[in-house]
């Protein structure tokens, strides 16, 4: 939750602007708060924070949370590395999405080779590279570096300590689910909380080059709010 | 598992055993999704027939149905050649009937397989116009789920292609049914709706009309698409929405004066002309301008002065070599960036600078606009061709360009060589700037009459397609105003004068007022020289001109043929020899008393003045007595004093003039 009056050192500037925000009307009601943080959790599909949320603030998602099922199974089966359950997955639900999204699909088959990989299956990625990810690279050349950067793990012995280590990093996995969460969404896919921290940043930006003097947010994460010298 | 695209062991597709089949299928599916090579491999082991097969037969499971038109759909997401096979196998007539099933999971993979297909435009539209049934049910099982939105409304996008397309898609009620999209919140049924409905209003005047009443919430589809224009809208969004604007008040839907048009439908347009915007964008935004300004010089001239739209397209001109910018989806072909931006703003300014002289003014003065023409005009490429010409045509509509730049630039070089081996479409558009340049005004007229324009208009004038043949008379017309005598009989005798009264004869009401026209002029004196032209001519055709003069004044003509007509007569009437003709034609004459006492003042005037003519006494020469004694004898004097009475200060100004000849 956003605080805004955490730092009580600061000058009668931000107080003044705060009184100013008050009288101009644009308090934001908790309710919108509320709005604001149950669009995170669906659009993130965090099923069961958002159930949680909705029993504590009385607030209903926008979808139906079951809804979010599908989206929690596919993420799952990233996380624990069963790509081409995820992938199955994909196309009975989104059939048509990985042949409209053939980068999105090669992030997939290039997680699933580094999965191999993992559990020392070199022959079958070297097979599954051959098999599936020459026609990725045909169709669009740029991935051919991404590959050969996967392909990299298999030069080492312990790949884990290898200049390439980050793809086998969990958060690799995440970065991959994410990527395909968005493709579902796709208009959807950002929380709204997120483009307005962004709106937040840019407007913060517009005003320092103007060199206006302002209460800035200075941590986002806290909410931190100071006056500027 | 083979390298080379095979799909492996299929044993068991077919096996009878159901579960085993959905298996397999499933497999398949998983295989070919994402892998052009084994969509090749699925046509090529001959799978397509034994699918469309399966989604066929009413006693297989809609499960196993269902992942086979989703196979399909697949497959529609590869290559051209892979959307051919499908279509080549029948596919399309399989998925038409799998629209009528009870499933819905099934229904849904059959619209999406249809769409890729249609949106490919390799299927003929028609398949889906064959039975009006199927296009009832689309437009009812429309707004099911957004996937039946998105996959309905594109697929009528791209197959609406006539204006019996539109007609049918309107009676069967898809305007009411696409009024709540517009609402959706689903991008992905926006887009395509606002794409259907455009289509549909694209110069259909009771559809346009339709769609602009509708309603959904008591909301006109007009505002509707106003939240979609919408700055907050992506350029994709914002630049569909204006183009349903437009095409609505192109075909008459809404009014030019609607502020929904000069205020928010253009400046979205010129928006997308900037230089922020992709290519895609700027092209599409000019000419779409171009088709919103096209007939309006109110909006010609705001457009002139919104956002600087002139210096933003003149950028337009300087892109070169823009080439291999390789589009998202595979296999596309690459675009010559350079010449489609150049012939987006040549659209655009032939439309802004299609009636006002400053506007024109402002738009040649943009940097070496000229060479930029002569430069398209000689390209082969027939679209920028054609627009550049456009864009000359415009700028030729002005009696200070042909003078100054136009002479300069030596432009009607290259618009000959255009009429003589361009193809039809650049044809008509070249050949009527043609007819500008050979204006009495303009210098270039001696030069193009000596490069053999006579001949060129002739031909023009002798061919099948109206427009090019209305040119070919328009131009021998300008070109024979006031010209010397060696030009009339030039076109005479080039034309024929079997060709001259076949026009003469022609259906279409302006080809005959320009023949006549043409006629008009051949049959003038010269003013300041003393060349009698008229006689001359009368001397050959006489017979022939007269016959065609009375052919016309008895025929159901407009009024201003007709008066085309008795001018034809005055000019004869002002020839020496060939006052004769009309003297010895008694049927002529009754003619000419009757027109005198038309109730059209227009015609009147025209009559009275070749009665003026015919008793005009200069040398003061015993033919003309005689003439005068004809006329008192048949009672046009008496008329011509009956006619003082009249309102019409023309009228009575003619026959006064008359009367005092008679001596």
């Amino acid at each position: 939750m956003m605080n805004f009056g955490c730092d009580k050192s600061d000058s009668s500037g931000r107080d003044d602007w705060m009184e100013k925000l008050r009288e101009t009307g644009t308090h934001v009601t908790r309710a919108d708060m509320n709005k604001l943080i149950m669009n995170y959790l669906v659009t993130e599909g965090f099923k069961e924070a958002a159930e949680k949320f909705r029993m504590e603030s009385g607030v209903q998602p926008s979808v139906d949370l079951d809804e979010l099922d599908d989206r929690i199974k596919i993420r799952q089966a990233i996380h624990s590395g069963n790509i081409q359950d995820a992938i199955c997955l994909v196309n009975q639900l989104y059939p048509e999405l990985l042949d409209n999204d053939r980068y999105l699909y090669f992030r997939l088959q290039q997680q699933k080779m580094i999965e191999l990989i993992r559990q020392k299956e070199v022959e079958a990625a070297l097979e599954y590279a051959q098999i599936h990810l020459s026609e990725r690279v045909e169709e669009n050349p740029e991935v051919l570096s991404e590959l050969e950067r996967t392909l990299a793990l298999l030069a080492f012995e312990d790949p884990e300590s290898s200049p390439f280590s980050e793809l086998l990093h969990p958060s690799h996995r995440q970065k991959v689910a994410s990527e395909l969460n968005a493709a579902i969404l796709e208009a959807d896919a950002t929380p709204k909380l997120a483009n307005l921290l962004k709106l937040l940043l840019w407007s913060q930006d517009e005003l320092d080059k103007k060199k206006e003097k302002y209460p800035k947010m200075t941590d986002i994460s806290k909410g931190s709010i100071e006056d500027q010298k | 598992m083979e390298v080379d695209g095979s799909l492996g062991p299929l044993d068991g597709f077919f096996t009878g055993n159901p579960e085993h089949s959905l298996e397999t299928c499933r497999n398949v599916k998983n295989m070919v999704i994402g892998n052009n090579r084994q969509k090749s491999a699925v046509i090529n082991d001959g799978l397509l027939p034994r699918l469309l097969q399966l989604m066929i037969d009413e006693s297989v499971s809609f499960e196993l149905r269902t992942e086979s038109a989703v196979i399909l759909g697949s497959v529609a997401k590869g290559t051209d050649q892979h959307i051919q096979s499908l279509i080549d196998a029948g596919c399309v007539h399989v998925l038409l009937k799998g629209i009528f099933s009870v499933h819905l999971k099934y229904v849904e993979a059959c619209l999406r397989c249809l769409r890729s297909i249609y949106l490919s435009n390799k299927a003929p539209a028609d398949l889906v116009y064959q039975d009006l049934a199927i296009i009832s049910h689309l437009v009812n099982i429309l707004s099911k789920t957004a996937t039946t939105q998105e996959c309905i409304t594109s697929i009528f996008s791209s197959c609406c292609k006539t204006q019996a397309h539109q007609n049918v898609l309107y009676s069967n009620g898809m305007v009411a049914a696409l009024a709540p999209l517009l609402n959706s919140n689903v991008y992905k049924v926006q887009m395509p709706t606002m794409k259907c409905l455009a289509v549909i209003c694209y110069k259909n005047e009771s559809v346009s009309h339709a769609v602009a009443s509708a309603t959904f919430n008591g909301e006109p589809i007009p505002s509707l698409l106003l939240r979609l224009i919408a700055r907050n809208r992506t350029s994709e969004m914002q630049m569909a929405a204006a183009k349903c604007l437009t095409y609505l008040y192109r075909a008459g839907g809404l009014s030019a004066k609607n502020p929904i048009i000069p205020l928010k439908t253009m400046p979205t347009l010129v928006r997308m002309c900037k230089k922020d915007r992709t290519l895609e964008e700027n092209i599409d935004g000019a000419e779409t301008l171009a088709y919103l300004v096209e007939v309006d010089p109110e909006l010609q001239k705001i457009a002139s002065i919104t956002d600087h739209v002139i210096s933003t397209l003149a950028v337009y001109l300087k892109y070169t070599d823009v080439q291999q910018i390789t589009s998202k989806i595979n296999g596309k072909k690459d675009m010559d960036w350079g010449l489609e931006m150049k012939q987006a703003a040549f659209k655009a300014f032939a439309s802004i600078g299609a009636n006002d002289e400053d506007i024109r003014k402002k738009i040649i003065e943009t940097e070496n606009l000229m060479d930029h023409i002569l430069m398209a005009m000689t390209s082969d490429n027939a679209k920028v061709q054609g627009a550049a010409t456009r864009c000359l045509h415009s700028l030729s509509r002005s009696v200070q360009q042909l003078r100054t730049t136009f002479k300069d630039h030596s432009i009607w070089k290259p618009l000959m060589k255009l009429i003589e081996i361009g193809c039809d479409e650049v044809l008509a558009i070249a050949s009527s700037t043609l007819c500008n340049l050979l204006l009495e005004f303009s210098p270039s007229k001696e030069d193009i009459l000596e490069s053999g324009a006579i001949n060129m208009l002739c031909k023009l004038a002798s061919k099948e397609d109206p427009a090019l043949k209305l040119n070919g008379v328009w131009g021998l017309m300008n070109m024979a105003f006031q010209s010397e005598e060696k030009v009339k009989s030039e076109i005479v005798e080039t034309l024929g004068s079997e060709q001259l009264f076949v026009l003469l004869s022609d259906e279409d009401p302006t080809i005959l007022m320009k023949t006549l026209g043409l006629l008009r002029n051949l049959l003038s004196n010269k003013p300041v020289c003393n060349l009698v032209h008229i006689d001359s001519i009368m001397n050959v055709y006489g017979t022939q001109v007269m016959q065609a003069v009375v052919f016309i004044l008895e025929g159901d003509h407009s009024v201003d043929i007709k008066e085309q007509t008795l001018c034809i007569l005055a000019n004869i009437a002002d020839g020496d020899r060939a006052k004769d003709f009309i003297m010895e034609n008694e049927d002529v004459l009754k003619k000419l008393m009757s027109y005198m006492n038309h109730s059209n003042p227009q015609l009147q005037i025209a009559a009275t003045y070749t009665i003026s003519n015919l008793v005009w006494n200069e040398h003061d020469d015993a033919k003309c007595y005689h003439r005068q004694e004809k006329l008192r004898e048949l009672g046009v004097q008496r008329l011509l004093q009956k006619l003082l009475d009249t309102p019409d200060q023309t009228l009575f100004e003619k026959v006064k003039t008359a009367l005092q000849q008679f001596s």
